[in-house]
């Protein structure tokens, strides 16, 4: 008797591996990835995604693919065969191959978030599915859209050396990742899209940036592709003279960043300039850390987002290097290593430092993030699930990469850079319920409003718990560790002239009848038990980071634009395509 | 004519051209010996993009004609025109199409016409003619690779009007584009589109001698205007522009590469609209061997087919607004000094322009003095950079003040921008501080009236 096979959990999909004008031998490199499987109806339209191929600038609806459902504990891969012949133009010019790649590419981008976070993600808007246009329209750009719940991607005439063609963004994977992060940061942490601080528009760009080229690199035969030093009478081997720390930042870093310039830098909103940029931004002295936060350069979102990346890459390639350090042990100094081992160690260390990136999201404060504080929170998520970091040093080599770019951690933090434990006796836990406080906002927030001194919350402000989200997650050892993270927001809204009262300074030419909102909050980590572990907070009347932040606003025009109400990632994205910044205190 | 000589009187002719910007500034010089150097002319921009209802349809050609009468009629004379900068609403009437009231102001054989660098029609051919201005081999390149920028903005904005046109096109559509969206987008898209070619080749040739001027361009107008002195406080080169910037830097070559980047990407989007318009006309599509929807397309996709046009409509609106603040930018900004009277006329220059003069002690010290302010851009929010309405020492609040700043505009209600959106023009907040602290004076006046024109007169 035959036994019908398994109904499996994923189903693997072809995609372009970044995008099409990096090639082997002349052929566009692809790859399959690995997604939760699903039966997928035309568009590819799925539980999580709808793709929709309408072009606005031709007016034209493509008609997309009918999927074959599951044959023999399968989903066939339509494009497989394709691109197995390496016929990546021909992939190319099917849109409907287009729809598969940014369906996988979204959907792979979930599911890494859905990984590290263990539970279920959902988008920065109140639905399931996030729909997907791969050809918006003309342009060189690329969104995320809150207000349409969408990503549009466009699509331009792109520099291929001397000829021109049409070049897709829903063809390179970066931009796809890039994009899709910015939609689950939304809605993750709904306060990071406020105007608040340089660093916190800063932080989404940068953030999107690390996820989307970690995603990359995760990928080994893209990491195989970039990494030089081949052996030529033995491909299989690599010579360790050629996995310094130097010579990778050239080959793999800045090779890739010189690949993404080719024919899409149009798009990228410099994505592949901001890698360049970012891995040539030099570390600081130690006697002048604060430099680059205090350079008006880096107050433009993009750019400061660019020493989020830096730290990020250097650390990777930190990482890298020291798990390429244990394949050499007990081998011959200066003796060959086997090259795919090499390159599997690279795409393991950017796959665990994408889950810790991830996974720290969790432990970073809902309102004016910094990116110390993204530090610490890193540090911590880290630490409550792999307590022992001796084999890799992970932590030690994220402190040391975010100290180099004047990054450390701020106060409330433990000797290993990690939120302080919440340790207080007035926490009272007798008025809510635990079962209940896994799930039900109105039910922390009554512990929220009992706690309210202990949490030192600021009586007079509106104060509301905006997520509460349990999850669970598998250490090295093989135990779950279960949490329940909660946030809540606080918002006061005052004249100017009352802000003396908190000691925080009124900007100069602010009148002082000007209405201004300041927000504070804090992230709720339960532990297992429904005890609070960590109060990961940014207090509402804390004027040291008040007053600067109500001096950038007002100094950068944010209280007198009703325009500020426009797609923000759209704007950013022209604004930095078109190198301007307007001088909105200028404005009548 | 002794260049010794001053002129007594000036009259600033402002012209009812609805939407655009005419200045006729005659200057008197009731000592000079010969007659036909009683008067001397200066015209600052002729151009309209619409005019209020009522107005007669042959306006701009009245204007053409008032303006050779005042220059002395068939023997006149026009010594100066001042081509501010190449926006439609500052050209259109130097064009010598259709009625050719261009044929009218070249009748009048100006002596010199002022334009901005970006418009030198040897640097579009070599970047090596910009030698002249003193720039290195890099400024040069960069300088040339900018002009060409703005001509590729000029494609982009052609392209972003046809495809508005059609998505606003209701035989087409059931819902078509937000109509406030596509009005603006149509409105910057037709005065930002290619230049009216009639208009700039008419300038061209039109002159006995031709400035094309910077920052700091030496102007010397004695011969002509005697007892003025004209000073060009505008538009920067790109290289004094990147000073301004490397002092905000830490990176010393950013912002060169920042601007070689912007002009891939003008010429990416450039190319891009006309290929993709080529597709479009030739009912095409962008994979001719896909199938498409041909009728109704799936339910379920119709919600979001509703949002991703009207994110185009936004899109679109958004890359028209930011050519048209680059060109703005090209403006020509002039101060006038003559004796204690100092008269500024900025054209449309918004504040990416200003921020050079606005960085120097000597020409902030000029802007203070200024007694006539011709308001920048139609009173638009962003042409009159805030740093500059503070620094005037001439506000008064009080009328009847002798002291008192003058201010013209010429501009025309609901035609550009919103009320809800804090964008109309003129804004109401600068309408409001320019009564309060200034003798404020419309073409709006004017049109309301049914003249052609508002005279002020300034004893010098």
């Amino acid at each position: 008797m035959a036994f019908a096979p398994p109904r499996p959990r994923t189903r693997r999909l072809t995609i372009i591996a970044q995008d099409p004008s990096i090639k082997v031998d002349g052929k566009i490199l692809t790859t399959e990835v690995e997604i939760p499987a699903e039966d997928i109806t035309p568009g590819p339209r799925g539980y999580r995604v709808h793709v929709i191929d309408y072009d606005t600038s031709t007016n034209k609806h493509y008609i997309p693919l009918e999927y074959e459902p599951l044959k023999d504990g399968i989903y066939p891969d339509p494009f497989k065969q394709t691109a197995d012949r390496g016929e990546g133009e021909k992939l190319v010019a099917d849109p409907r191959f287009h729809a598969q790649n940014v369906y996988a590419i979204v959907m792979r981008t979930l599911a890494r978030f859905e990984f590290a976070l263990g539970r279920r993600v959902a988008w920065g808007f109140p639905g399931h599915q996030i729909h997907v246009a791969p050809h918006a329209f003309a342009d060189a750009n690329a969104f995320y859209s809150e207000k349409d719940q969408a990503l549009m991607f466009g699509y331009f005439m792109g520099r291929s050396g001397k000829t021109r063609k049409f070049t897709f963004s829903c063809l390179a994977h970066d931009v796809v990742a890039h994009e899709t992060t910015h939609a689950l940061v939304d809605g993750l942490r709904e306060r990071y899209t406020d105007p608040s601080s340089p660093e916190q528009a800063g932080f989404h760009e940068g953030f999107s940036d690390v996820v989307a080229l970690l995603s990359v690199f995760s990928l080994q035969k893209i990491v195989g592709m970039l990494l030089g030093g081949k052996d030529a009478r033995n491909p299989n081997l690599i010579d360790p003279s050629a996995i310094t720390y130097e010579k990778l930042k050239k080959s793999v870093l800045l090779g890739l960043a010189e690949e993404m310039g080719k024919e899409m830098s149009g798009v990228r909103g410099k994505r592949a300039d901001a890698l360049r940029r970012s891995v040539e931004l030099k570390p600081l002295p130690p006697d002048d850390l604060g430099r680059y936060a205090t350079t008006e350069e880096f107050m433009e979102p993009h750019r400061r987002g660019e020493i989020l990346v830096a730290a990020m890459m250097n650390a990777f390639l930190q990482v890298w290097l020291k798990r390429i350090e244990k394949l050499k042990a007990g081998r011959a100094k200066g003796s060959k290593l086997d090259r795919e081992l090499v390159t599997e160690e690279g795409a393991n260390a950017a796959e665990h430092l994408l889950t810790m990136s991830i996974r720290a999201l969790d432990y970073a404060p809902p309102t004016d993030l910094q990116f110390c504080d993204f530090l610490s929170a890193l540090i911590t998520g880290d630490r409550e699930l792999v307590p022992d970091d001796s084999k890799y040093g992970y932590r030690d080599i994220l402190l040391k990469c975010f100290l180099n770019y004047g990054l450390a951690p701020p106060g409330k933090t433990d000797s290993d850079g990690a939120w302080t434990m919440v340790d207080d006796d007035r926490i009272t836990y007798d008025r809510s319920h635990f079962e209940s406080m896994m799930r039900d906002p109105d039910e922390v927030f009554r512990f929220v409003w009992e706690n309210r001194e202990p949490l030192r919350l600021y009586p007079e402000a509106y104060t509301k718990v905006i997520s509460v989200r349990p999850c669970l997650r598998i250490g090295p050892d093989g135990f779950a560790l279960r949490e329940t993270v909660a946030e809540y927001i606080q918002m006061l809204t005052l004249r100017a002239e009352e802000l003396e009262a908190f000691n925080i300074n009124i900007p100069d030419g602010m009148s002082a009848s000007q209405e201004v909102t300041l927000y504070g909050g804090a992230a709720l980590v339960f532990d297992e038990y429904g005890k609070l572990k960590f109060h990961i907070n940014n207090r509402i009347n804390h004027a040291a980071r008040q007053t600067p932040r109500l001096k950038y606003l007002w100094e950068y025009g944010f209280f007198n634009r009703k325009a500020f109400s426009d797609n923000a990632f759209a704007r950013l994205h022209l604004q930095r395509a078109t190198n301007r910044s307007t001088d909105m205190t200028e404005e009548f | 004519m002794p260049t010794t000589i001053k002129p007594s009187k000036l009259n600033i002719r402002a012209y009812q051209v609805g939407f655009g910007d005419c200045f006729l500034l005659t200057f008197y010089y009731p000592k000079a010996k010969k007659a036909s150097d009683k008067e001397r002319h200066v015209l600052i921009d002729f151009g309209s993009t619409g005019m209020p209802e009522g107005t007669p349809a042959d306006q701009m050609m009245r204007v053409a004609e008032d303006i050779k009468e005042k220059c002395g009629g068939e023997e006149g004379k026009l010594h100066v025109v001042v081509a501010t900068h190449r926006h439609k609403d500052h050209i259109s009437g130097f064009s010598t199409d259709g009625d050719g009231t261009g044929l009218v102001i070249k009748g009048l054989k100006p002596e010199v016409v002022i334009q901005p660098w970006t418009e030198d029609p040897a640097a579009r051919k070599n970047a090596t003619s910009l030698r002249g201005m003193g720039m290195a081999p890099k400024q040069m390149q960069a300088s040339a690779a900018y002009i060409s920028s703005l001509d590729d903005m000029h494609a982009v904005s052609e392209v972003a009007l046809a495809e508005i046109t059609k998505m606003a096109d209701p035989k087409k559509f059931k819902q078509t584009v937000d109509q406030d969206v596509s009005n603006q987008v149509s409105f910057l898209g037709v005065d930002n589109g290619l230049p009216n070619a009639s208009a700039v080749d008419n300038l061209k040739t039109m002159g006995k001698k031709h400035h094309y001027v910077n920052h700091g361009y030496k102007l010397n107008l004695s011969t002509l205007l005697p007892g003025v002195n004209t000073i060009v406080l505008g538009p920067p080169t790109i290289e004094q522009h990147a000073a301004i910037k490397k002092q905000k830097s830490a990176d010393k070559d950013e912002f060169w590469m920042l601007q070689a980047a912007t002009k891939e990407f003008w010429g990416l989007q450039a190319e891009t609209g006309e290929k993709v318009k080529e597709i479009v006309d030739e009912e095409s599509r962008l994979f001719p061997n896909a199938e498409v929807f041909q009728q109704l397309v799936p339910a379920h996709n119709r919600w979001f087919i509703r949002q991703i046009r009207a994110a185009r409509g936004d899109q679109m609106l958004q890359l028209v607004r930011i050519l048209d603040n680059a060109m703005n930018n090209t403006s020509v900004i002039l101060l006038f000094e003559i004796g204690g009277k100092k008269l500024l006329f900025p054209g449309d220059a918004q504040i990416e322009n200003w921020e050079f003069a606005l960085n120097d002690p000597d020409d902030m010290e000029l802007l203070k003095a200024v007694t006539l302010y011709k308001v920048g851009h139609h009173g638009s929010r962003n042409a009159t950079p805030k740093s500059l309405w503070k620094c005037f020492d001439n506000k008064k609040d009080e009328i009847g003040d002798p002291k008192r700043l003058r201010s013209i505009v010429s501009t025309m209600k609901g035609k550009h921008g919103s009320d809800d959106r804090n964008t109309e023009v003129p804004r109401r907040t600068l309408v409001n501080a320019l009564k309060k602290y200034s003798d404020y004076s419309s073409t709006e006046a004017a049109a309301k009236k049914g003249d052609l024109y508002e005279d002020i007169t300034i004893d010098l």
